[in-house]
């Protein structure tokens, strides 16, 4: 793949990026910001990939699988956390679940 | 068994840390076994250590137990140096000290403060221990400032009664005024001869100084004005008269024997810069001869039995002063030693005195006390004869040879010393006269346990006998002039001065053929009575000059501007705190945006700068 | 991998057995103490392959781990911060209901996290250790996950924690991208043979700083740390406080190192921004706390303050000096925050965490010797002579003094002093008078054990430090 230039490719993992965060930020709903936390790192996925890519290394790809073997942990591990969320609270709004301030 | 001379300091310290951490659970018996038998132990390796001296060759021994502090080439060790005028010393501190121990073990028997006691005591005793015993101004000062510390914490020992706290603090504040004097003093030879070590400032300043220049009269000056805070000489004397407001043991200990000795000790010490400072050395006489004058006439008023004690010890140490002052050094020494002995035994025995009349301080409800309490009485004949330098006491032998020697430098002073011996043998034979003659009255209680008995007696002897105790100066001090004045008529007025004070007493309060009532009735001499009762207004003065501008500043800045500084950083932090924790909202996605915000903020200032 | 690298990577391979044993355990028996006890002789075990894991020289185990004398340091170190915290969970949750079992299993991968990430030469491992601990660490803050505030706090980290973890990735693959390189000293060759570095490079260091910064709960990025301090249980956060933002500070110090990065002045000026606000606004916080587990958490981020002041100053002045100073202080640290929130789990019930300054109340009467060791703890987090938080905090000054940074040294006096009213306020409660029994404390003795071996290191380590001076020293002289 070579007619794309790296740019190109960083700028859509970028663009990528941004929209997950935004979604972290707006979503009120744990499991949504779940997947744009996903989302995030998937971008960064693809920013490895592309740059792996444009030095002709498999580290870029490699770098890929570890992080989305990872992130499927946290995911993982972060679901099973909004199940006692809910079991406890009975809700799944991340705005109700500020017991602790100041 | 020299080599031990580290451990005579330090057995008091062990019994003051026993004491203050576990006195409050031991017995009564216990604590009086630690806190006497810590200056015991120490008394008895005094005494081994000195006598191994003495029969030595007297050369001076330096022990060094460790480097203290350490910085870039300044190195102060915890080092002891032991010479004739240490043994002197030592003899002083823990022979006389044990003694009055023993006496206070029967004296505060009934104080509920009896482990403080010990503990405050013993602790004054060991830092007076290594103020003798230090070989380094640096640690000198450390026992100095122990001393202090101890004499504060003593003399406000009855802490409930305000009045004692006020005289605790007096002590405090004057004898500070004198150390901060001392303090730039030590700084000043330390910059100019870049030493601490007592010894090698000496050899420095006489090789490196011209005698009578700025630099030696500066360092001596500052150095009387520690001496003079502490051994309450004129300027601040009048703070040891109130400090009588502690118990009488530590009035024999602290303001008798020991701490007020201390500033002779240090001008001693340093002779060698002294001498090269002859105006300030003229200064030391002129200060002794005035405060001695002073004092004496002060005493001569009193009613209170301390007070006259007081004003007496401030007297006798300006005899000390006088002889320092003309360079009679070993005479100073001496008399030193004398008066330890004869002051603690009027001390001890006037609280023998109290503590049968419950308390009572004032000499003119006391009478006829001769027959009732025969100890008591003896002890304080032969006190006043030793103090007012009746022939063959103890106090004859150092006071005579401090006024010949005074005679060959100023006959002026001479007179003055010997108008000093005739006021003190009127005051204290006044004090024996109204005390234990005259008419009886009644006495609470007549008993006084061994404890108090056997060193009344015991140092009843040594006042006596203690002019044969003299220890041999000459390797420390340079010998002066070596006139003979035996049996000339110097030496004759000088022994029959106390004799016509004792008859002026005799006169007045004996027979009272003359009344002093009558005779302090009239305007002029009444207004005299009360200036000296007052000691001659010094304190009035200070009152005035100091103490009333102090309170009139300190009022105009009644709200504390400066204050003010420190109440508006706190309200800062305050405001700051509040505002800052209004950003903890609790939220996630309060806390993801600020992460978000925080990323692009420091890539900005990154790409900014 | 031949035999010389398995050996140097021993304390590695050693947790992870235990952690694998504890598992075996576990699903023959369920028994706490004995899946405690697994754990404690594992993480001992590895403490003394230690010894056998040193060489004269560096080992790169593969390219991902270097073991080299500042890697087995900081090994040492989190392995008894984690041994410690083991002690205090062991009698934190013992009376506890409910299967405590997995938590030595937990503790001993978030070790193994933190052990790879100070062993770390390239972005992999880099990354592979942070995530392990963290997502150890999301299960631990929440247990036993049947309670709202350690659940409320599981999940914020969780959150949080992605995000930037994403924040990092980024990072990381921008300066890929850019040098090709995911090596540390291959990117460091990158870095010297540019006069100026890209645009790209220094964004995508900033962004791992962001990662970075959230771990060391750095400002802005700070605001999950009370929250989360708050709500775990408090063995569990002397472990967050402790071995995790240890682990990540060695990690960025080697990095910044080998990557020569510090020749950047933008890198500096933001990193002394975020160590100001640092420490002005966790002692600002800090202030009028009357929670002490937060109270501890803002004192903690002030401390990273502290710590990142003596890091900026390797801008100017030799990295050897560097590592000694943040070294020693993160020992200082260690010691002491384990002490003090040991001293919180040990007061804590199964009923009550003792969170509230209320609890604190006449400890001194009922509880003298608890009390004096937190007030020393205290004392030695507020930097007063005769602690080891007086030596450390000594070694901030004479960097920030060397390296010329007089604004973060004025920065970090203010800070002191603010902090300082605080610390002595929980100890003027300790000593107010309380009517009332005294309770008969529980017999925790191995907590009791771990505060005595504490107390007196922090105090001996405060007066004579020379002796651990010289083996960090030795340390650093391996970065050069």
């Amino acid at each position: 793949m070579n007619g794309i230039p790296m740019e190109h490719g960083l700028l859509l993992s970028v663009v990528l990026f941004v929209l997950g965060l935004t979604g972290v930020l707006v979503r009120r709903n744990l499991i949504m910001i779940l997947m744009s936390l996903e989302v995030m790192l998937n971008a960064t996925g693809l920013a490895f990939i592309v740059a792996g890519s444009r030095w002709g290394q498999a580290d870029g790809q490699i770098m890929f699988l570890l992080i989305l073997t990872l992130a499927a942990a946290e995911v993982g591990v972060g679901l099973g956390l909004v199940l006692q969320i809910f079991r406890r609270f009975h809700t799944l709004d991340a705005d109700s679940l500020n017991g602790m301030k100041g | 068994m020299i080599e031990l001379l580290g451990w005579v300091p330090l057995f008091p310290f062990l019994g003051f840390l026993i004491l203050i951490l576990a006195g409050e659970r031991l017995s009564k018996p216990l604590i009086a076994w630690v806190g006497v038998g810590s200056v015991a132990a120490s008394a008895l390796l005094a005494a081994l250590i000195g006598a191994e001296f003495l029969n030595g060759t007297m050369q001076p021994y330096r022990l060094v137990l460790g480097v203290w502090m350490e910085v870039d080439d300044l190195s102060i060790p915890f080092g002891f140096y032991l010479d004739a005028l240490t043994v002197t010393m030592l003899f002083v501190v823990t022979g006389v000290g044990f003694l009055i121990h023993v006496y206070a073990a029967g004296f505060m028997d009934d104080d509920p403060g009896y482990a403080r006691f010990f503990a405050y005591i013993n602790l004054f005793v060991s830092a007076m221990l290594v103020l003798v015993l230090a070989d380094n101004l640096v640690l000198l000062y450390l026992g100095w400032e122990g001393v202090g510390l101890g004499s504060y914490l003593l003399i406000g020992f009855w802490y409930e009664d305000p009045n004692n706290g006020y005289a605790a603090r007096k002590a405090f504040v004057m004898t500070r005024v004198g150390d901060t004097a001392l303090l730039v003093g030590l700084f000043l030879l330390f910059t100019q001869l870049h030493t601490f070590d007592i010894q090698l400032l000496m050899l420095r300043a006489t090789s490196q100084w011209t005698s009578g220049s700025l630099l030696p009269v500066a360092a001596a000056a500052l150095l009387l004005g520690g001496a003079l805070g502490k051994s309450a000489q004129l300027p601040l004397q009048s703070w040891l008269p109130d400090a009588m407001a502690g118990p009488t043991p530590v009035s024999a200990l602290i303001h008798a024997a020991t701490m007020v000795t201390a500033g002779v000790y240090l001008i001693a010490r340093t002779h060698a810069l002294f001498i090269m400072a002859p105006s300030v050395q003229f200064a030391v006489a002129g200060i002794g001869a005035t405060t001695l004058l002073m004092a004496g006439c002060s005493a001569l008023v009193q009613t209170d039995i301390k007070r006259i004690l007081a004003y007496s010890t401030i007297s006798q140490i300006g005899y000390m002063f006088l002889a320092l002052g003309v360079g009679a050094w070993s005479s100073a020494i001496f008399h030193l030693l004398t008066h330890a002995f004869f002051k603690a035994l009027l001390f001890l025995a006037a609280g023998a005195v109290i503590f049968c009349f419950h308390h009572e301080h004032n000499i003119f409800k006391m009478g006829g006390l001769r027959k009732a309490m025969p100890l008591a009485f003896w002890s304080f004949m032969i006190g006043s004869a030793a103090l007012s330098a009746l022939p063959f006491t103890s106090g004859f032998y150092s006071k005579h040879e401090i006024l010949l020697a005074v005679f060959d430098a100023s006959p002026g002073l001479w007179a003055a010393g010997c108008l000093g011996a005739i006021i003190t043998g009127i005051y204290s034979f006044r004090l024996i006269f109204v005390v234990f003659f005259g008419r009886k009255c009644p006495v609470t209680k007549a008993r006084v346990g061994w404890q108090m008995s056997v060193p009344l007696i015991l140092l009843g002897a040594l006042a006596l006998l203690g002019g044969t105790l003299k220890i041999p100066l000459d390797s420390v001090f340079p010998v002066l002039f070596n006139h003979d004045h035996t049996f000339d008529l110097v030496s004759v007025v000088t022994a029959l001065a106390p004799f016509v004070g004792l008859l002026i007493a005799v006169l007045f309060y004996l027979t009272h053929t003359f009344s002093a009532q009558r005779l302090a009735g009239s305007g002029l001499a009444n207004q005299m009575r009360i200036f000296c009762f007052n000691g001659w207004g010094i304190d009035a003065l200070y009152g005035a000059l100091v103490v009333r501008p102090f309170k009139s500043i300190a009022k105009l800045n009644k709200n504390d501007a400066v204050d003010g500084i420190y109440v508006a950083i706190a309200l800062l932090s305050r405001v700051g705190c509040s505002r800052v924790s209004a950003s903890q909202t609790g939220r996630i996605r309060w806390y993801a945006s600020s992460v978000a915000l925080g990323a692009v903020v420091i890539i900005a200032i990154g790409w900014l700068s | 991998m031949n035999s010389n690298q398995l050996i140097a990577l021993a304390p590695i391979i050693t947790i992870a057995v235990t952690a694998v044993a504890v598992m075996l355990g576990i699903a023959v028996r369920r028994n706490f103490i004995l899946s405690c006890g697994i754990a404690a002789v594992g993480i001992v075990i590895a403490l003394s392959t230690l010894g056998i894991a040193s060489r004269e020289s560096a080992v790169r185990a593969t390219l991902l781990i270097l073991v080299d004398a500042y890697s087995l340091f900081y090994m040492a170190l989190l392995l008894s911060g984690g041994l410690a915290v083991l002690g205090f969970c062991y009698d934190y949750f013992k009376e506890r209901e409910g299967e405590n079992e997995e938590l030595p299993l937990l503790l001993l991968t978030a070790l193994l996290g933190g052990l790879v990430l100070v062993g770390s030469s390239h972005f992999a491992s880099f990354f592979i250790g942070l995530e392990i601990l963290s997502i150890s660490l999301f299960v631990l803050i929440g247990y036993p996950l049947n309670q709202s505030r350690p659940l409320e706090a599981a999940i914020k980290y969780l959150v949080l924690s992605g995000v930037s973890s994403a924040f990092l990735l980024m990072g990381m693959a921008l300066i890929y991208s850019q040098c090709g390189e995911l090596h540390f000293s291959g990117i460091g060759g990158y870095m010297t043979s540019r006069d100026n570095i890209s645009a790209m490079v220094l964004s995508g260091t900033l962004l791992i700083m962001v990662g970075l910064g959230f771990k060391l709960s750095l400002v802005p990025f700070h605001l999950w740390t009370p929250d989360v301090y708050e709500g775990a249980p408090a063995p569990v956060t002397a472990f967050i406080a402790t071995v995790s933002k240890g682990a990540v500070f060695a990690l960025l110090l080697r990095y910044f190192i080998t990557t020569y990065s510090y020749d950047y002045t933008p890198l500096l000026t933001v990193f002394s921004v975020i160590a100001g606000l640092s420490i002005l606004g966790g002692n600002l916080l800090a202030l009028l706390q009357t929670n002490v587990k937060r109270l501890l958490a803002y004192s903690s981020i002030a401390h990273m303050g502290y710590l990142l002041v003596a890091f900026i100053a390797g801008g100017r002045i030799s990295s050897m000096w560097v590592v000694e100073s943040v070294s020693f202080y993160l020992l200082a640290y260690f010691i002491t925050t384990i002490g003090a929130f040991g001293v919180v789990s040990v007061l804590s019930t199964p009923q009550t965490e003792a969170d509230d300054i209320s609890c604190y109340r006449g400890l001194f009467w009922r509880r003298p010797w608890l009390a004096a060791t937190f007030t020393l703890m205290l004392l030695s987090l507020a930097g007063i002579p005769l602690t080891a938080g007086f030596i450390g905090k000594f070694y901030i000054f004479t960097s920030a003094a060397d390296g010329r940074l007089w604004g973060l040294l004025l920065a970090v006096i203010v800070g002191s002093g603010l902090g300082l009213y605080y610390y002595l306020r929980i100890i003027v409660v300790m000593s107010m008078n309380v009517d009332g029994a005294a309770i008969k404390p529980p017999q925790d003795w191995v907590s009791t054990a771990i505060l005595a071996v504490l107390t007196m290191l922090l105090v001996w380590f405060g007066i004579y430090p020379g002796l651990l001076v010289n083996v960090i020293q030795s340390v650093s002289y391996a970065m050069e």
